[in-house]
């Protein structure tokens, strides 16, 4: 065990995932739930960039609510690679000494914060949906467990800093406000190319979609077999996000910033319609929390309609172009109805 | 070509999902009843490490932590075709996170010599996936994480993999020894031969390897030594569901407008 003193560390801080300019929203996400924690705590909160060209991240960073903005900008992190990003997280981790450390649960995330929480000695908390600090000041990390029908909370009452990533979509992110202030610093990098032990060859990167903020989501399963057209037009129609189910993602036939699931994104919809997804556990807990769910399958077993509000079983590719059809010419869906 | 590379596969016996019960009344988890099992992620890294083999010369070693119990989930990777299987085990291991649990594989890669450790993206009983980034952390080695497609170059001492990153692909290459977390479904476990099957089960006995032969100080692992600590489980209730059938799109449409969400 090593020596740690807790009292040594303080501040909460917010790894802001960025690639090639673009943030990830979990990173906000973050942000916005982590001000609360610090307050609690009586800490600064801090965001901590890594990556190339990190001005305007930086500037957003402390607009939504960062007091403090560590930047570590230089050619060798772009694009995103394990080694030298965890080498220069585990480099400031042990030099500042946070208290709390909170990274999105996004396949970046899940990839460094390992490399870092190792060394360190830290403890670690995979995929979080719900955070609290204790009657101590011990962060509480809550996670589905056995198919979200229990929620463990793992504690670190020992080491520092406590780390957590955390599932995409299950905080609310708060507006930018242009009159906050923070510190922006530049930190000094320690990595350098010739010491790394990965390259990236190729990166073909396309739609980043966000599904985890859309009012209505309708899903696509493995039942479309690679026709995902029926189920795109119900999506257009309702004027809804595509999303899908892992085995429609991992079949190629959509893209997996649209998967929902415990290795996906959470949504929270006010209407999320799952056309031939079967209802697996590990899909059910990333939509649990859509208002009113809609099943369209055409096994009456699948245990998708336990899940759902309404359902209907049949063949997809006769229900949507009924659903479209009968959508079809008005502006707003709900007229067609009235 | 070089030498032989040996690929170390990081398996684990699980009790399987789809048998976890809760008791309604005590809110506990009732495991008692779940058959013990192979991870299924842990297949498609299996399937992955004997493809390796397929294209380059490779002693393909299966590994797992834990009790003597495990045993079957070894002898099914040798009856998949692994070449042959180690059984980690040691009672100070018990109660260990993510932290030990990663140093002893991390170790017993070390102790093997391997040059490529697979492992599955995460296990279906405590869904961290932080195990395989663990290893490489505490080796010093590269990592591959969510890994679809690999292809071994010998030549350079590295292996390139397509990993899945949001919104498309990349192709990373990286140099070995290096630590892979195969994704979830991605390639087609084959199935185990007859023969394979039979020697498994028959005259296949697993190598097994203490903390001590490791060797690994056992004040760092096991429960006392793991950072994070499970401090309750609470049972979440169901969330409530109409679960009512319709029988037409139409009438789906009305009641969606009763509902005022379209
Ligand atoms: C570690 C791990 C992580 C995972 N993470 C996720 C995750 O994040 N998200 C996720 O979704 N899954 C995840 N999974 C996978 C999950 O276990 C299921 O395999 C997956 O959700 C199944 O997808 P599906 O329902 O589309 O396919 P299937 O289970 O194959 O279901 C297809 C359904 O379509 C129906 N169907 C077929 N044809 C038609 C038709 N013509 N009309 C109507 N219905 C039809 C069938 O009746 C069936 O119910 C994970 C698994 C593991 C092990």
């Amino acid at each position: 065990m090593p020596d740690i003193d807790i009292d040594d560390h303080s501040d909460v801080w917010v790894f802001i995932e960025e690639h090639a300019g673009e943030v990830a929203p979990v990173s906000w996400e973050l942000l916005s739930e982590a001000k609360g924690l610090a307050e609690e705590l009586d800490e600064d909160l801090v965001a901590l960039a890594i990556g190339e060209d990190l001005d305007d991240v930086a500037e957003e960073a402390v607009e939504r609510g960062a007091d403090k903005v560590l930047v570590a900008d230089d050619p060798v992190f772009e694009p995103y690679r394990a080694d030298p990003y965890g080498e220069q997280f585990r480099y400031l981790v042990e030099e500042r000494e946070p208290d709390v450390v909170l990274i999105g649960g996004t396949h970046t995330g899940r990839d460094f914060a390992g490399r870092v929480a190792v060394p360190a000695y830290a403890g670690l908390t995979a995929d979080c949906t719900e955070l609290g600090i204790d009657e101590d000041g011990h962060l509480e990390a809550r996670r589905p467990a056995f198919g979200g029908n229990v929620l463990a909370t793992i504690k670190c009452e020992r080491h520092r800093p406590q780390m957590a990533t955390i599932r995409p979509g299950v905080f609310a992110t708060a507006d930018p406000d242009p009159d906050h202030e923070g510190e922006i610093e530049e930190v000094e990098v320690i990595v350098e190319e010739a010491d790394t032990i990965s390259e990236v060859v190729e990166r073909n990167v396309g739609d980043t979609a966000d599904i985890t903020d859309a009012d209505r989501v309708v899903a696509a399963g493995r039942g479309v077999e690679g026709n995902v057209e029926p189920v795109a037009e119900l999506a257009e129609a309702l004027d809804a996000e595509l999303a899908a189910s892992r085995a429609a993602v991992d079949e190629g036939w959509i893209d997996g910033a649209r998967q929902v699931g415990q290795t996906g994104k959470n949504v929270r919809p006010d209407l999320y319609v799952a056309v031939g997804i079967s209802g697996a556990i590990q899909h059910i807990e990333g939509m649990n929390d859509s208002d009113i769910v809609v099943a369209i399958n055409n096994d009456p077993n699948a245990p998708i309609f336990e899940h759902a509000d309404y359902g209907i079983v049949g063949d997809l590719f006769e229900i949507c172009p009924e659903l479209v059809e009968q959508l079809e010419d008005v502006d707003d869906p709900a007229e067609v109805l009235a | 070509m070089t030498d032989q590379w040996t690929v170390v596969v990081g398996i684990k016996q699980v009790p399987d999902e789809d048998d976890v019960t809760i008791d309604p009344d005590t809110g506990t988890l009732n495991r008692s009843g779940a058959d013990s099992i192979l991870n299924r992620p842990d297949r498609n890294a299996l399937e992955a490490a004997l493809e390796i083999k397929d294209q380059v010369d490779a002693n393909v070693i299966a590994v797992t932590m834990g009790p003597p119990q495990a045993t079957p989930v070894l002898e099914e990777a040798i009856a998949m075709g692994c070449d042959d299987a180690v059984l980690v085990t040691d009672r100070a291991f018990a109660g260990s996170d993510t932290w030990p649990t990663s140093l002893v594989l991390a170790s017993a890669a070390d102790y093997l010599d391997a040059d490529v450790v697979l492992c599955g993206e995460e296990t279906t009983d405590s869904s961290t996936g932080q195990v395989p980034p663990g290893i490489a952390a505490h080796n010093g080695w590269a990592q591959l994480t969510y890994a679809e497609e690999l292809e071994p170059k010998p030549d350079e001492d590295q292996i390139v993999a397509k990993r899945d990153v949001e919104g498309g692909h990349e192709y990373v290459a990286a140099d070995l020894p290096v630590v892979i977390a195969f994704a979830y479904g991605e390639n087609e476990p084959r199935p185990a031969g007859l023969h394979r099957k039979i020697y498994a089960e028959t005259e296949f006995e697993p190598e097994q390897v203490t903390a001590e032969e490791l060797p690994i100080d056992t004040d760092r692992v096991g429960l006392a030594a793991s950072p994070t600590q499970v401090g309750g489980m609470e049972t979440v209730d169901p969330v409530e569901r109409e679960q009512e059938r319709l029988e037409s799109p139409a009438e789906l449409l009305e009641t969606l407008a009763e509902e005022g969400v379209v």
